[in-house]
Formats: C-alpha cells, sequence, structure tokens
C-alpha cells in the first residue's frame, strides 16, 4: 500500500483514502441492514456497525492494494 | 427505605420519586461520562496525529454534545458539511485578495453574513451547518492573514481537527450506552395517532366549542411539526428509521390532510347550530356516526392501526349507502344544499382518515411494505426579509469588528473577531439571542476563571496525560452538569467552551499568564461585540413585526392555495401552514391577543384554502362550460386578494364574488360538484365568530379578535 496517494498534486495519507472508502461501503452495508430490517437480529445495532467498520476498514487496507 | 415511610400507601409514591430522581440523575451522570470520554478520547488521539491544535477537536465534542446519540449525530453531520462548505471558501477568498487586507475583510464578512442569513431560513441542524460555514472560514482564513500561503495547511489542519472531534463523539455516543430518540419518535407517532382517533371518535356527539377546537387544532400543528423535526434527527441514529423515513413524512402528511378536513366539518356542523338548523346538523352527525363506531376500539401498543383499516372501510361503505337515504329526509331547499356540503366533505374526511390510518398501519408493520412510498416533502413558511436582516447585521459586526482590529493594530484582533463571528451566528436563530448571549457570556467569563485556576495551579503540578485527565475533569464536569439543567443550560454551555478554549491543550503546553489574560480580554470584547450587535440590530425573530409579516404570509397562503400550479399543492398548502403557525406559537405568549388572532386566522386560512384547492382540482378534472369559468376565476382571485389584505371593502367584493359564482353554477347543467366547495366557502365567510366577523359591515366589530394586520 502507497504511504501517500496524490490528489490534485496534494499528497493524502494512503490510509486516508482507504478510511473515507470503508466508510462509503459502510453506510451501503448499514443501508441494506436497514432495508430488511437485519438490525432485529443484533442485539447492540451501534456497536455491531462499529464492528463490521473494523472489519471493512481492516480487509481494505490489508487486501486492497 | 421502610423506616423512613411508615405507611404502605405512600411507600410506592415515595419509592417511585425516588427512583425517577435516581434516573433522572444517572441520566444527567451519564451524559458527563460520555461527553468526558470523547473529550479527552479526542485530545488523546488529536496530540498522538500531531495536530497543530488538539483544543479545537476538544472543543467540537463539547459543541456537539447531547444526551440524544440521534442529535449528536445529525449535529456531527451537520457540522462536517458547514466545516468542509467554510474551508473551501476560505481557501477561495484568501487565494482571491491575498494582498488586499480591506477587501479581504469585506469579502470575509459578507460571507459569513451570507451564511447567518442562510441558518434563519432552517429550523433544525441544517441551520447549524450554515453558520458553520461562516465561521469556519473566518478561523481558516484569519490566522493567516499574515501569511497568505499558509492557507491550505491552515485549511486541512481545522478539517482534520474538527472531524477527528465528530468522529469520536459521534463513535463515543453512539456506542457507549445510547440514548435513542427512535423510542421518543415511535413514542410521539404512537401518541399523535391515539390522540387523534381518540378526538375523531369523541366528536361523534357533535358540536365541539370554539375553544376546544381551537386548542385541539394548535395541539395537533405542534404534533405534525415535532414529528417532522424528529424524523428529521432520528434517520441519522437508526437505520431502521432511516428506511423508513418516506413513511413517516407521508403519514405525517396525511394526518395533516385529516385534520384540516376534520375541523372544517366540525365548523359546519358548529354554524348550523348556530343558525338554529339542528335538522340539518343532526342528520349530518347521523351520518358521520358510523366513524365513531368504527373507531371505537381501544388502541394498544403494536396492533392499533391494522385493526381500524377494515372497520373504517366498512363504515365508509355504510355511509356511501346512507348519504341518499339521510338526503331523502330532508326537504327545504337551503337544508339540502347544506347537507350536500356538509356530506361530500364528511366523505372526503372519510377518505383521508382511511389513508392515514393505512399510513399508520403500514409504518407499525414489522417489515417495511414495498419501498416505493410515494415521495412527499414538507415545506416551510420561510421569510426572506428576516433572513436578509440577520445576513446585514452579521456582516456588519463584522466590518466594524475588522475596522477596529485594523485601525488599533490589536495582536489579538483575531481572537476576538472569531468569537464575535461564532456568537453572532450561532444565537441568531434563538428566539432571545440578547439575553443568550449574555448568560453565555457569563458563563464563558467564569469558565476562563475557572480555566486560569485550573491551568496554573492544577496543571503546572502533574505530569502526563492521564494526571492531565484527572486534572481538568472535574471543572469541566461542572459545566457539563450545568448543560443539562434547564435553568443554566446556556451558563453551562458557555463555561464549558470557555474552559476548553481557553486552556488551549497542545503538545506541548505553555504556560503563560499575560498571554492568557490577553487572549481572555479579547474573547469576552468578541462575546459582547455578538451581544451588542443583537441590541443595535434586533433579530427580526420574535419581534411584533416579523409576527405581522408571518400572518400576513399565512393570509397569503389562501392566494397560493387559489393560484400556485396544482401538482403537490395539497401537500405544499398543508406543510407550510403548519411551519408558519408552529414558528408563530412557538414566539407568542399562549392564550395572548396575538396568539389567539393566529389561532382564528390559521384556522379560516386552513378551511377556506383547503376547500379552494378542491375546487380548483374538482375545475381541472371535469371540463368547466367556458360561460361559468370566468365567474369561477373571480371568485377565486378576489378571496385571494382579500385574504392578502383584508378590509370590509374586500371583504364584500369576496363575498358577492362568491355568490355569483355559487348562482352561476346553479344555472349550468351538470356542474353541481363544485356547488359543495363554493358553498363551504361562502359558509366560512359568513361565520359571525371567526375572525372575518371583523370585516363583515353589519355585525359589529368582534371584541374577542384583534384586528391583526
Amino acid at each position: 500500500m502507497p504511504r501517500e496517494i496524490a490528489l490534485g498534486d496534494a499528497l493524502v495519507p494512503g490510509l486516508l483514502v482507504l478510511f473515507v472508502l470503508a466508510l462509503v461501503a459502510l453506510a451501503l452495508l448499514d443501508w441494506v441492514a436497514g432495508r430488511f430490517g437485519l438490525y432485529r437480529l443484533v442485539w447492540h445495532p451501534p456497536l455491531f456497525r462499529l464492528g463490521v467498520f473494523v472489519c471493512v476498514f481492516g480487509a481494505f487496507a490489508l487486501f486492497l492494494i | 427505605m421502610s423506616a423512613v415511610n411508615p405507611t404502605a400507601a405512600t411507600a410506592p409514591d415515595t419509592r417511585q420519586v425516588v427512583v425517577e430522581t435516581l434516573r433522572e440523575e444517572a441520566s444527567i451522570w451519564l451524559f458527563v461520562v460520555k461527553t468526558l470520554v470523547a473529550f479527552f478520547a479526542t485530545g488523546w488521539l488529536a496530540m498522538r496525529f500531531d495536530l497543530p491544535a488538539p483544543s479545537t477537536a476538544m472543543l467540537t465534542t463539547i459543541i456537539v454534545a447531547n444526551r440524544q446519540a440521534g442529535m449528536v449525530l445529525a449535529k456531527s453531520f451537520y457540522r462536517a458539511i458547514g466545516t468542509v462548505g467554510g474551508a473551501t471558501v476560505a481557501v477561495g477568498i484568501v487565494a482571491a485578495f491575498p494582498q488586499q487586507r480591506d477587501l479581504f475583510l469585506l469579502a470575509l464578512s459578507l460571507w459569513i453574513g451570507v451564511c447567518s442569513g442562510g441558518a434563519t431560513l432552517y429550523r433544525n441542524f441544517k441551520s447549524y451547518a450554515f453558520v458553520l460555514g461562516g465561521y469556519t472560514a473566518a478561523i481558516v482564513a484569519i490566522p493567516v492573514i499574515d501569511n497568505p500561503p499558509g492557507v491550505f495547511d491552515s485549511a486541512v489542519a481545522r478539517l482534520s481537527e474538527v472531524l477527528l472531534g465528530l468522529l469520536v463523539s459521534g463513535v463515543v455516543n453512539d456506542v457507549v450506552f445510547p440514548s435513542r430518540m427512535r423510542d421518543v419518535l415511535r413514542r410521539s407517532a404512537r401518541e399523535q395517532f391515539a390522540h387523534f382517533v381518540g378526538f375523531v371518535r369523541g366528536a361523534t356527539e357533535g358540536a365541539i366549542p370554539r375553544d376546544v377546537m381551537e386548542s385541539a387544532h394548535l395541539r395537533f400543528v405542534r404534533e405534525a411539526v415535532t414529528l417532522e423535526d424528529l424524523r428529521s434527527s432520528v434517520i441519522f441514529e437508526d437505520a431502521d428509521a432511516r428506511a423508513r423515513s418516506n413513511h413517516l413524512r407521508l403519514f405525517n402528511q396525511r394526518f395533516m390532510a385529516a385534520s384540516t378536513s376534520f375541523q372544517s366539518l366540525h365548523h359546519l356542523v358548529n354554524r348550523l347550530k348556530r343558525a338554529r338548523r339542528d335538522r340539518t346538523a343532526d342528520t349530518l352527525v347521523r351520518l358521520y356516526a358510523p366513524i365513531g363506531e368504527a373507531l371505537h376500539v381501544p388502541i394498544e401498543a403494536g396492533m392499533g392501526a391494522r385493526v381500524l383499516l377494515p372497520r373504517l372501510a366498512d363504515a365508509r361503505t355504510t355511509m356511501r349507502a346512507q348519504v341518499s337515504v339521510l338526503r331523502a329526509t330532508l326537504d327545504d331547499a337551503q337544508d339540502l344544499r347544506d347537507y350536500d356540503t356538509g356530506a361530500s366533505l364528511l366523505m372526503r374526511f372519510v377518505d383521508e382518515l382511511h389513508a392515514y390510518v393505512d399510513a399508520a398501519a403500514s409504518l407499525q408493520a414489522p417489515r417495511i411494505a414495498g419501498g416505493a412510498a410515494e415521495r412527499v416533502r414538507f415545506d416551510r413558511g420561510n421569510d426572506w426579509l428576516g433572513a436578509g436582516l440577520a445576513t446585514f447585521r452579521t456582516t456588519i459586526t463584522m466590518l466594524v469588528l475588522g475596522i477596529f482590529w485594523i485601525e488599533s493594530a490589536w495582536p489579538l484582533g483575531s481572537s476576538a473577531m472569531l468569537l464575535a463571528t461564532i456568537f453572532a451566528g450561532l444565537f441568531a436563530t434563538t428566539p432571545n439571542p440578547t439575553r443568550v448571549t449574555w448568560i453565555v457570556m457569563l458563563g464563558y467569563l467564569t469558565g476562563m476563571a475557572m480555566g486560569f485556576i485550573c491551568e496554573f495551579f492544577v496543571l503546572t503540578q502533574v505530569d502526563g496525560y492521564g494526571l492531565l485527565i484527572v486534572g481538568i475533569a472535574p471543572f469541566l464536569a461542572v459545566g457539563l452538569v450545568m448543560m443539562m439543567s434547564r435553568r443554566l443550560g446556556s451558563f453551562g454551555l458557555g463555561w464549558s467552551m470557555g474552559l476548553a478554549y481557553i486552556l488551549a491543550l497542545k503538545n506541548v503546553q505553555t504556560y503563560d499568564p499575560a498571554h492568557f489574560i490577553n487572549d481572555a480580554i479579547a474573547q469576552v470584547v468578541g462575546l459582547g461585540a455578538a451581544a451588542v450587535s443583537f441590541v443595535v440590530i434586533p433579530p427580526a425573530i420574535g419581534s411584533a413585526w416579523l409576527r405581522r409579516r408571518q400572518l400576513a404570509r399565512l393570509r397569503g397562503q389562501v392566494a397560493l392555495a387559489a393560484e400556485a400550479p396544482l401538482p403537490g399543492l395539497r401537500h405544499r398548502f398543508e406543510s407550510v401552514n403548519h411551519d408558519l403557525v408552529s414558528q408563530v406559537v412557538a414566539q407568542t405568549q399562549p392564550g395572548s391577543a396575538d396568539s389567539r388572532a393566529l389561532i382564528a386566522w390559521a384556522l379560516a386560512v386552513h378551511e377556506t384554502g383547503r376547500a379552494l384547492i378542491e375546487l380548483r382540482h374538482d375545475m381541472a378534472r371535469r371540463e368547466v362550460a367556458s360561460t361559468l369559468r370566468p365567474y369561477l376565476e373571480d371568485a377565486l382571485r378576489t378571496l385571494a386578494r382579500f385574504y392578502e389584505k383584508p378590509d370590509p371593502a374586500g371583504y364584500l367584493l369576496a363575498r358577492d364574488a362568491v355568490a355569483t359564482a355559487i348562482a352561476s353554477v346553479g344555472e349550468h347543467e351538470g356542474h353541481a360538484h363544485l356547488l359543495e366547495h363554493l358553498h363551504l366557502v361562502r359558509m366560512a365567510l359568513l361565520d359571525g365568530e371567526s375572525v372575518l366577523a371583523a370585516y363583515m359591515p353589519t355585525a359589529p366589530l368582534a371584541k374577542e379578535i384583534v384586528h391583526a394586520s
């Protein structure tokens, strides 16, 4: 993974870009879960969401680039 | 406990009181603990990341602090938007005027003014995004005024600090013992439903006194607006609520429509009774009876609405069958005419009630039924002149402070200017900003005094982040506890912000009493400037002037109903009406002459406006004879003019135009369906108890109703 990515000549930390991408992915998953009521199956939805985010972000950082 | 309560009868009461007090206290302390956790976690992260001003990030967590997780998330969302927008504009302004301090200050002041004007146009956290957009630009641009190339770094630093603070407090509030607004939303939706259904059921007996009707109307309006406000925050905390957001809007729209029809129906019955036309009134009440029976089931939590649906459908069929049966019992021409008007209104009400109950049922269903909920909007009634005034005030404040800064070459002038920006923007939308700003200023001063003690007597003794937390937490906790009490809320906010700001925590803490005191003075000057600006150019919100304008706007709603393009007009009319009424209600004393005049007007506008919209829908749906159309349009036009500018002459014109329209409809074959709406309008015009009585030529001026224009 490159440490820094140049966006319009501004150097941006690679992790930050992945963080934003992970947020977008989380928003998608969240929408799906809300649409189909999957959060009913979970004890603590926000905690679960945070956990999912950690997984997504970690997976992106490890495997994406 | 048992020793304290000797009698068994009082024991549960006392225990309940104790339990409730403890619960209240617990929720306050939970808030304090959560805010402290967010505050110090943010500070620690900001220091680890080596951000230039960790104190900004920490201050952010205090600004968004709220007991409800949804409020924190909603506020954070809009704060993020505002910050990004403001930082972008700041870079633009600095790039445009790097060498011209006068033009730079002018552009900045204008931008801040426009933002605070925009803030008055919204009533929830959206207004906050505007305020943020304004003062973030100042925060980013002012410190680099001597070093324009540094603006990009300044913008990035500010962005990362604020976003870090938002992220941490969002996560903490969402995850650690969240207190959910979803339940409040669910409860208030259910209460709205139960109230309304109960009220409709209770009205089976017929006449409801006018004051009961007025207070009920007021409550319905409040409930509709509260629900909309809650919805706009809850969608941030709960994916489930977000998915149902459109259903909820639909539910609210249908509620507004049904409650309007319901109250016009009751005014009709009341009028008939007053005119001693009991026969028609009783027949209408008899026609209405099936609804009361259909609703006569206890509404229990969880099931409620769905049970009502088939019963209402049955009632509707019964009523359809009965319309002609009951009509046959009447013979007088006038009775028949009034009966037809009432019956068509009643059928409209049943349809709307059914739609409303249907929306409630689909809302209560565990699964979301079909994704295709109708797209609806809640339109607001905004006042552009009030917004212009806010723009003007903020711009002038900024310019005066900026000129003072330039002329006096005050080293900390930027600090004063920043704070003035923040507070002039933050409090421009509160009803009584002068008082609030003074209280916050007092709190701010006290907080800074506490900060002095904390920084120079406590922090100098300690080492390491853990001890820093221990050293600051007690000082901050006092302010946070005060934030939660109703009386000291603004004082506590000032206290916490002053403390967090003046400590200016950073990686290598500097202890400089002289700078500390200079900065404190600058802060107070900035706050004072904001407070003075509110005195010099009084805010429009809450003033008699704005109220008059809002009332005029409310009356103008009839013109909207008579002349605006038809598609979506029903929803637009209802939601703008409700928003306007609730704005004025929030700004008037309950029971005062102003508030009574307002409610009286609101009822008249609601009734006439809805009838006009239905009339226009019917005119658009079917062909209208070309010889008839001019009369109808004339009636619409004169009514619109009369409501825009009520006076006795306009009243006569409107009354005659409606009468002519009714007569000419009678002369044409096959247009009877238009007659009902026109009769409704005419009866509203002739109602001696309504606000219009003041304009009637024969009636003496009603004492009850204050001449509102």
